[in-house]
């Protein structure tokens, strides 16, 4: 089945090495589709012989081809300089080791021109780095694209949305259009020719910086001039819209959004520095500068990996721009965390910053503050306590220096849109790890939010030691007979899943590994479960404590902390819930027995569960004491949907120049007897559990957060054969839960038996 | 008194087995083609199924993998 080239790069070259008239409705059309990206069933080789080959090829890192694809040699001496030029103005593809795969896109133009970037400099710079003559369509579809790009603005003034720009002509193009027009809000005391208010502005100086000598001569020619600019108010509640009829998909004028926050004198500014000791690493420094090129603030989105620091680049953001910010998150531990973090990183006083969560209530001191908090509270549509109602009216009515979304990729855009409709600020930033969903709204995220400004390329960050160098392993367990045979029948075909999760071998496996990592690597271990039943089984049967949706906060904080700080605790289970911000730097080990279905975000985020750097660096460096200091183990029963479904979840990583390992033989012939189930009549009674558990019991696990479902349904229909995946809403497990609570309190969390490293650290 | 029957062997790994006494069961009687199950990876059956056991087979197995669109 050729499992075992998964993670080559050749095979993805050999699969996209077929071009040719993609015509421009390609282009602009849906490019986060990016399954189906150059269109199916396209089949015809291309020849690209014909490209005239620059006689000191060698010497440039990159191919250029005539549909928008940009191939680069990582092994080039200029890999570093063409890096950062690529990634700011195309989409990365797939990164493998030796060679990445780029898009252009007229999206990640306009992230460009944000940045800074100018059309000359953008074609002239590729040409530069390319090895052949680059070719004409590509230049036209640059041009083309990046013609109107930078022409408007957005800006916040005194409660108000201005659109500006130094062409009256455009701006009465604008107003032509339906929306746009009935979002304006003619004021009184407007002069100018058209009605526009006209005003004097300094002109950017210098490009986005950062790409050394081979921009110079374009950054000189761009330089500043006194600029007279034109502007017109629009409504407030409008402005998603207008913004939306802006992008190139409709009008093509798509807005930049800055904000000059030195020269802001009505905002009371925020006495915050980073402290001494936060020392921001290159690539964090990079992204900063992506989003401060011009001494002002843009809005955007910076992609780094879990586990490399986004809170740190968040907190830096804060305290440059030194007003007022609005932190969000996605529940109240992460709400905790990020608190913690600016506290950590920065010198804001405890006064000043405040946690506003069901749970905690609290309000910042002074004119200006931050204030962390989750989408839910703040989207929240019913009816609030008087004091949360306070709360909210004063978010409300505050002018916000930055906007700070962590997680962004979580949230459905429809909270998005209340979030950001309710707050208002200047400059919004959105932190995430993994910019793909399964339904496709990744392209809400860029007049929502803005263009993505930085995105890291993970292979580099492990090979500089920011991150763990994670070995990902994917174990096959064969299915039992007797759990095989109850799998094919018709009439289980709602308890598929619980089957193929609950397959003793699979169990055993699991259980394998875990005494493995425990006793003879002394490691930190996460088990991850979706599916309910399986969790609670999975950890009543091995005795370890787990975590769920119903778990309370304090609850989790307790297991939490045991499993950081006892040496008795090394194995905790999670569901769901510990995908995305349960902040646990001391796991090393994650072991998945069951996901939900073909997500490849949730697999990026579980595996950045354990991608915080442990150990020495010069032990994680290549050629260092470990060459692997975490492990990704995924469980898979073979001949069942979840093989499907695994392959489909790696690709994210795969896509990253992730590897994944296949182990046939877990657990070895020579261990199997001291291992659970052993017995045919153990394998038979857990079958017969299996089987008599009402098909709601057996189902996912459903989340309030959940909205990545809609296309899960689509591959369902399609698939005929997955109503096996239709879960239970939460209810059901509420009740289900309420027997276990009492089990796990009495697990050991006595500090004084705490290992002697973390009593130092712990004080 | 001996009894001959012409027959196809089938030997198979546990799961498959599974899948084709599935098969099997899921047939109306008059079209039931094992023989005899000699073990957990042996079987013995009529010699006309082998194509069918093999698309079958081919068919569950395509659904379980997964391609990725290009």
């Amino acid at each position: 089945m050729g499992y075992g080239d998964k993670g080559r790069p050749n095979k993805r070259l050999k699969a996209s090495a077929k071009f040719e008239n993609i015509g421009e409705d390609v282009y602009f059309g849906e490019e986060a589709d990016d399954d189906h990206r150059d269109g199916e069933g396209r089949q015809e080789k291309q020849d690209f012989s014909k490209l005239e080959l620059k006689p000191d090829h060698s010497n440039r890192p990159l191919w250029a081809c005539g549909d928008g694809r940009i191939f680069l040699e990582t092994f080039s001496p200029l890999y570093k300089q063409a890096y950062d030029f690529l990634i700011a103005i195309a989409e990365p593809v797939c990164r493998p080791e030796s060679m990445h795969e780029y898009n252009l896109t007229p999206h990640s133009l306009y992230a460009a021109v944000s940045v800074g970037l100018e059309t000359e400099t953008i074609i002239s710079v590729l040409n530069k780095l390319s090895k052949t003559k680059l070719p004409q369509e590509m230049r036209d579809f640059i041009e083309k694209s990046t013609a109107n790009y930078g022409k408007v603005k957005l800006v916040l003034k005194k409660n108000r949305y201005l659109v500006e720009s130094p062409f009256p002509e455009v701006l009465n193009k604008l107003l032509r259009d339906e929306v746009i027009g009935r979002a304006r809000i003619t004021s009184e005391g407007a002069n100018g020719r058209d009605g526009f208010t006209v005003s004097k502005v300094i002109g950017d100086i210098g490009g986005g910086g950062g790409h050394d000598e081979l921009l110079n001569e374009a950054e000189l020619a761009a330089a500043a001039e006194e600029k007279e600019t034109h502007s017109f108010e629009i409504d407030p509640s409008q402005v998603e819209n207008v913004k939306q009829r802006c992008l190139p998909n409709a009008l093509n004028y798509p807005m930049l959004e800055e904000y000059d926050f030195r020269n802001d004198t009505v905002n009371p500014d925020l006495d915050m520095e980073l402290k001494p000791q936060a020392q921001p690493r290159p690539y964090q420094e990079k992204s900063l500068s992506k989003m401060f090129g011009n001494g002002r603030a843009r809005s955007g989105i910076i992609v780094l990996p879990c586990g490399a620091g986004k809170s740190l680049v968040g907190v830096s953001a804060a305290s440059r721009i030194k007003k007022s910010c609005l932190c969000l998150a996605t529940n109240a531990v992460s709400v905790d965390q990020w608190a913690f973090q600016f506290k950590l990183w920065s010198t804001i006083r405890d006064e000043q910053i405040c946690r506003f969560t069901s749970d905690s209530k609290e309000r910042f001191r002074g004119n200006a503050g931050v204030v962390v908090t989750t989408y839910n509270m703040v989207a929240f549509g019913g009816k609030r306590s008087e004091e949360s109602e306070k709360i909210i009216e004063e978010i409300r009515n505050r002018e916000w220096g930055l906007l700070l979304m962590d997680e962004v990729h979580v949230v459905p855009a429809h909270m998005f849109r209340k979030v950001i409709s309710i707050t208002k600020s200047h400059c919004k930033l959105g932190l995430t790890a993994t910019l793909v969903r399964e339904d496709e709204r990744i392209t809400d995220l860029n007049f929502l939010i803005g263009p993505k400004l930085y995105e890291a390329n993970w292979l580099d960050l492990v090979k500089g030691g920011f991150i763990a160098n994670v070995q990902c392993a994917e174990v096959w367990c064969p299915m039992t007979k007797e759990f095989f045979a109850e799998y094919l029948k018709k009439e289980n075909s709602k308890k598929k899943q619980a089957l193929y999760v609950m397959n003793p071998n699979k169990f055993r496996a699991c259980e394998f590994l875990i005494r493995f990592h425990e006793q003879q690597r002394g490691d930190k271990i996460i088990v991850f479960a979706d599916n309910l039943f399986a969790l609670t089984e999975y950890a009543m049967k091995l005795r370890k404590p787990m975590i769920y949706g119903a778990t309370s906060h304090v609850e989790r904080t307790k297991i939490l902390q045991a499993f950081k700080t006892s040496r008795d605790v090394n194995t905790v289970f999670l569901s769901k819930v510990g995908d995305n911000s349960i902040d646990i730097p001391e796991a090393n080990v994650i072991i998945q027995i069951s996901s939900h279905a073909g997500s490849r975000r949730q697999e990026a985020q579980r595996l950045g569960r354990i991608l915080r750097a442990k150990g020495r660096l010069q032990d994680r460096m290549a050629g260092g004491k470990e060459e692997y200091n975490a492990f990704f183990y995924s469980l898979v029963s073979t001949d069942t949907q979840e093989m499907y479904y695994s392959t489909k979840r790696q690709q994210f990583l795969i896509d990253q120049g992730y590897s994944f390992k296949v182990i046939t033989s877990l657990p070895p012939s020579d261990t199997g007897a001291d291992l659970s189930y052993h017995r045919l009549e153990d394998q038979l009674a857990l079958l017969g559990k299996v089987l008599s558990a009402g098909d709601d019991a057996v189902g996912l696990e459903q989340l309030e957060e959940d909205a990545d479902d809609i296309a899960l349904h689509k591959a369902r229909y399609s698939m005929k054969s997955m109503s096996a995946m239709s879960g239970a809403n939460g209810m059901v497990y509420m009740e289900y839960s309420t027997g276990h609570k009492g089990q796990m309190k009495s697990k050991p969390k006595d500090p004084t038996k705490r290992h002697h490293l973390f009593k130092k650290r712990f004080g | 008194m001996v009894n001959a029957t012409k027959g196809l062997f089938i030997s198979c790994d546990v799961p498959m087995a599974q899948f084709i006494i599935n098969m099997n069961a899921s047939l109306p009687a008059s079209q039931k083609f094992i023989i005899h199950i000699l073990d957990d990876t042996h079987m013995f059956v009529q010699p006309h199924v082998a194509e069918m056991i093999r698309s079958g087979i081919s068919d569950f197995r395509k659904q379980n993998s997964y391609e990725k669109p290009t």
